[in-house]
């Protein structure tokens, strides 16, 4: 809303500055977005009119004028501008005053002529951004009077105001917390109520659910024409236009007092008027030419023939006041919230109306308003006023009378405030306290602008509000925490991102919310309402987010990248979310250095090695994944924690990337299991040495090394301490090799935990473990 | 003979002083040594010798001899050492130590992630435990158990997104609070953190995905004042000392009274910055806990709580210095390796 710090003040005997209101609407919690000065408030510049013009003798583009600057002496001035003819009244700046950017004005010659001060663009006095020429006053305006009556220095506040509080949407309602804060005076408008009658050959209500209450009153014999200057500017201050007398003063009482209201041409009413639901397809052209199709949850006023307006959100085209309205029928009602924010947004209206209806109007005040609007009516238009204002059902009951226990206020808000501070509190915000029953209770009677204020809870919130929160003192009152679930898996998924981050890899988050075409296949939740395709359903993986980071980072100019990320992925499932750790890698192995010249691709053995460092004792077993060229199941004792892979060439060559692309993605819960598993159990450091022996298997290409290592393990041999493979030779040439077999280089290592081993020892095992991979495999050994 | 022996004496010191000192080489002083103390060297062949001086002049002579021999293995170590010493300093001398090292690999974490185990690391300090909950969440757990109105606008299709079941993604971690109050009864002291959805469209200082921090307290006796320890705390010791906070009243469907809070500080350019939001826990909020519970473990007679939550990208955002938020998702190396 826009707050006009001069209309405010024509309620409330507030006299600082709009940076100090500022400042007390933030304490109070409204947001103020932003402060405008208008208005032309500068001591010394007054109105003058031209007498006299005559060019410059020495300068062609500059003229002399004699102005009238109501002293009675003219005033000699020199001017650059052209736009004026001698008669305009225009500004002028006198010796004295001071313009925007510490411009002070002083009698001197300008090429030889002198000049007693300076007349103004409009530019030069801050009323517009940018001007031509002077500013052109108008015919009325008196010589001699300073500038400020013409343009009064205003500040126009743009404030956020929070769903409870549909009172702050009114200058009244500010001018209210305003005195609550600073104990200023407040002045209402003076209002004369008026008598009431009901009459349904008048006006009835058929839906009462969406519309409690309705009131018309009928003015005749007005003069619909352009507003008052005063009217003009108050609605053009908070960002209205204005339209006309009648359609002004409506708006004006609605940023007055915060109610809306509505007024029909009185001759473009059909009979009664009656406040009902639409029918199915009823049309209705609104007063800004679009033409609408109801339905019969929307409330609407209608007469006998036809809709004059979707109740609390626009009126009619046809029903409008014009320039040839001589009588109206002023509305004023009382429409249910969510009636009218259901309305106005099926057919996308918002209106300043709707606004206020939707949050919630002031169920005493659309008498009030109503006369209020009425009186200012006949006021700016002429006519007379009904003396009977036409109703149908009721307003609502008073809300009832809140009971505040001080001590549990003090409770709750930790501070010592006393009873007759609360008290002090409560009163300055417009409430009545009731004859006090006992001193435990305070009951309170809350206004009806006030409906937010419906419990105790509500009232000390207003206590604190307008103490301050500096009255509380902070207090830290730790108590020991357990562990919990969540704080285990919190403290595994930190120990994987420094050890990856040891590693070389650099952490990404990606988006939760992908397209629905990734990860083609295996089903998605989908998103019933996404902002676009791109982002339509929850990811079932997050290797899908890393790949397009690859890609951006390959297109910078990265030639080797590392990334993870540990994250949650969702899917068709009873478990339904999960969090994973994904790695990403392509590109160089080692950086570029003088110290070697590695210049290979990390292929996906370098993520197989990290896999090793996460779980020791993984397995992996090839399977088909859509999304991989080779790809592989991550199990662990038995079950599949996660998958490794190489992507597809083809989207490795999408993405630029020059090498291999290999990815990974595990179950953290299978990561954490294992760090659970490790006991902090010493295992005993051998006393003996070891004695260590090669052995080069030569196998068919096809049999997996892990069946190697499997029937060095089976072969049981005591003494075989461990088994490192540290080469494989193939020769496709069949020269050294024949073309269907490999070559795997182990290296043996042969301890005993008590003694030193014997050559001898060593070398019966070492023929045993040969003798068992003999039997066990269709393998040979290359000496 | 003695005489003679004498003067062998002193011709082989002079000779091997003089071979020593002249050695240049460890191989030069290792012949040397053989040439002197070797099986047929010229030591030991002298003191074949002794066997031939007579009684009286034995004392005498085998005390030069043993001299010389000490004489001679001294100088032969000094010099070995000596000449080692040499061919070490040549060879380290030859290092340019300005050249750079080899790159070991380097990873990072991600800055979200680094403020996030920061905030952590304060709150655990106070005795909070982590507490989690699902992304996709009932409208039940995400609204209407945080007292929000049926037609608030936050549960539009437009703010919010929705899955085809009705069910939707988290606007605010709030809904781990009520996750939390379901299944345990107080006191509670959690904090939980978590990816948030807003239906925004994505630009520079919004993202439809973000990352927040919820925290809870249910108790005996909590007030106002325990929130404001708490938050004034947490944020000095995030921010520094000279940390401003201000608490600005607000309004949350969920706690009341409600507040804002603004810090402003030099790390975040020295003027007042939304934060976070809190408040103290609205017994509507107990109400429906106590009822889906079907007990009375939030009797708001006798607990009272606060809670509070503020988003992490932002912050981030500010801390960091990035004028876009989208850097944060956008996982370029050249900004993730800054950290």
């Amino acid at each position: 809303m826009k707050l006009s710090l001069d209309w405010l003040r024509s309620y409330v005997s507030f006299e600082g500055t709009a940076e100090a209101l500022a400042d007390l609407l933030v304490r109070a919690g409204l947001e103020v977005e932003s402060i405008e000065q208008r208005g032309a408030d500068f001591p010394n510049v007054v109105v003058a009119q031209i007498l006299e013009s005559s060019p410059h003798p020495n300068a062609d583009r500059l003229s002399v004028c004699k102005v009238d600057d109501g002293s009675g002496q003219p005033r000699q001035i020199v001017c650059g501008a052209k736009n004026y003819q001698v008669g305009d009244k225009v500004p002028l700046a006198l010796p004295g005053a001071v313009l925007p950017g510490d411009f002070k004005i002083k009698t001197g010659k300008l090429r030889g002529v002198e000049s007693e001060g300076m007349m103004c663009s409009a530019k030069e006095l801050q009323l517009a951004a940018d001007a031509d020429g002077l500013l052109i006053l108008p015919v009325a305006a008196r010589v001699g009077a300073p500038i400020a009556s013409l343009y009064p220095p205003d500040a126009i506040l743009a404030l956020e105001i929070t769903s409870n509080r549909p009172d702050w949407l009114s200058h009244l309602g500010i001018a209210r917390e305003v005195r609550a804060f600073t104990s200023a005076t407040l002045t209402p408008p003076a209002i004369v109520a008026c008598a009431t009658n009901t009459d349904p050959e008048k006006a009835t209500i058929s839906a009462f659910d969406q519309c409690p209450f309705y009131s018309v009153r009928r003015i005749s014999g007005v003069c619909v024409g352009p507003s008052p200057a005063w009217l003009k500017a108050r609605i053009e201050a908070c960002g209205l236009r204005s339209i006309n007398n009648v359609v002004d003063v409506t708006n004006f009482v609605m940023m007055e007092l915060g109610q809306p209201l509505h007024a029909f041409d009185a001759a473009k009413v059909d009979g009664p008027i009656e406040v009902r639901l639409a029918l199915e397809k009823e049309a209705f052209s609104t007063l800004d030419g679009q033409d609408l199709l109801l339905t019969p949850t929307n409330l609407i006023i209608s007469d006998s023939s036809s809709v004059l307006a979707l109740a609390g959100i626009m009126g009619g085209a046809a029903s409008g006041v014009t320039a040839d309205t001589s009588d109206i029928l002023l509305e004023g009602a009382l429409f249910d919230a969510p009636s009218i924010r259901r309305t106005a947004r099926m057919h996308g209206l918002q209106t300043d109306s709707s606004y206020r209806f939707e949050r919630g109007v002031d169920p005493d005040a659309i008498l009030s308003a109503s006369a209020r609007a009425a009186q200012l009516i006949q006021e700016v238009a002429g006519g007379s006023v009904d003396s009977i204002t036409i109703t149908a059902g009721a307003l609502p009951p008073a809300a009832p009378s809140i009971a505040l226990r001080p001590a549990r206020c003090r409770a709750l808000l930790g501070a010592a405030i006393d009873d007759e501070e609360i008290r002090c509190f409560l009163s300055q915000l417009g409430l009545t306290e009731l004859t006090a029953s006992a001193p435990e209770f305070q009951q309170w009677q809350i206004p009806g602008y006030r409906g937010d204020l419906t419990r105790e809870v509500d009232l000390i919130e207003e206590v604190i509000r307008l103490g301050g929160i500096d009255r509380v003192q902070g207090i830290i009152r730790a108590t020991p925490a357990n562990s919990s679930d969540a704080d285990g898996m919190y403290d595994d998924i930190m120990r994987v991102r420094h050890l990856l981050a040891g590693l070389g890899f650099s952490e990404g988050r990606t988006s939760t919310l992908v397209s629905r075409t990734i990860g083609a296949g295996t089903p998605v939740l989908e998103v019933r309402n996404p902002l676009g395709d791109d982002q339509s359903a929850l990811r079932s993986s997050l290797i899908d987010g890393l790949i397009p980071a690859m890609e951006r980072n390959i297109n910078h100019g990265n030639s080797s990248i590392r990334l993870f990320e540990i994250g949650r992925i969702f899917r068709v499932s009873a478990e339904e979310e999960l969090t994973t750790v994904a790695l990403a890698m392509t590109g160089r192995r080692a950086a570029l250095s003088w110290l070697t010249n590695d210049e290979a691709a990390m292929d996906v053995f370098d993520l197989k090695g990290v896999i090793e460092v996460l779980l020791p004792s993984a397995v992996i077993e090839p399977i088909t994944d859509s999304r991989l060229a080779t790809g592989w199941e991550i199990q662990l004792a038995g079950f599949v924690v996660g998958i490794i892979g190489i992507v597809h060439p083809a989207t490795a060559r999408a993405i630029n990337a020059r090498g291999p692309v290999v990815v990974a993605e595990i179950r953290m819960d299978a990561i954490a299991s294992v760090h659970e598993q490790k006991r902090m159990r010493f295992s005993p450091i051998p006393r003996f040495p070891a004695v260590a022996r090669d052995l080069a298997v030569v196998a068919p290409l096809a049999l997996p090394s892990a069946a190697i290592q499997a029937a060095f393990h089976a072969a049981n041999e005591p003494l075989l301490a461990s088994i490192n493979l540290f080469d494989v030779f193939t020769d496709p040439s069949g020269s050294k090799l024949s073309a269907d077999r490999k070559s795997l280089a182990f290296s043996l290592t042969f301890r005993a935990t008590e003694r030193t081993l014997t050559s001898e020892e060593v070398s019966s095992s070492f023929e045993r473990l040969k003798a068992a991979l003999r039997e066990a495999l269709p393998v040979e050994f290359r000496e | 003979m003695p005489v003679i022996m004498e003067s062998q004496i002193e011709a082989l010191r002079s000779e091997a002083v003089g071979a020593i000192e002249s050695a240049t080489t460890a191989d030069t002083l290792e012949t040397l040594r053989v040439r002197y103390f070797g099986r047929a060297g010229a030591i030991p062949l002298l003191s074949e010798g002794m066997r031939s001086v007579t009684k009286e002049d034995k004392p005498r002579i085998g005390k030069a001899l043993n001299d010389l021999r000490t004489t001679v293995q001294g100088l032969l170590d000094e010099r070995v050492s000596a000449l080692a010493a040499e061919a070490d300093a040549a060879a380290l001398s030859g290092i340019d130590a300005t050249l750079p090292g080899l790159p070991a690999p380097r990873g990072s974490i991600h800055p979200l992630t680094q403020l996030l185990d920061r905030a952590v690391k304060i709150f655990r300090r106070l005795g909070f435990s982590l507490a989690d909950g699902p992304d996709i969440e009932t409208e039940w757990h995400c609204f209407d158990a945080l007292n929000t109105p049926k037609h608030h606008p936050a549960r539009n299709d437009a703010d919010t997104f929705y899955l085809p079941d009705g069910r939707l993604l988290r606007t605010h971690t709030s809904s781990v609070q009520v996750r939390v109050m379901e299944n345990e009864v107080p006191p509670i002291r959690i904090i939980a953190p978590g990816a948030a959805y807003r239906r925004d469209e994505v630009d520079a200082t919004h993202l439809a995905q973000f990352t927040q921090l919820e925290g809870l307290c249910v108790g005996p006796d909590i007030s106002l004042a325990d929130l404001k320890g708490t938050l004034e705390f947490f944020f000095r010791e995030l921010f520094g000392d000279r940390t401003e906070i201000r608490f600005r009243p607000h309004f949350f469907p969920f706690t009341e009274p409600s507040f804002e809070i603004d810090i402003r500080t030099k790390a975040l350019g020295n003027s007042w910055m939304e934060l976070a939001g809190c408040g103290m826990v609205d017994p509507a909020v107990f109400a429906e806990i106590n009822q889906r519970r079907r007990d009375f473990a939030y009797d708001p007679e006798m607990v009272s709580g606060f809670a509070f939550g503020f988003g992490l990208d932002r912050l981030a955002m500010n801390l960091t210095g990035i004028s876009d938020i989208r850097m944060l998702v956008e996982n370029d190396l050249r900004f993730l390796k800054q950290f």
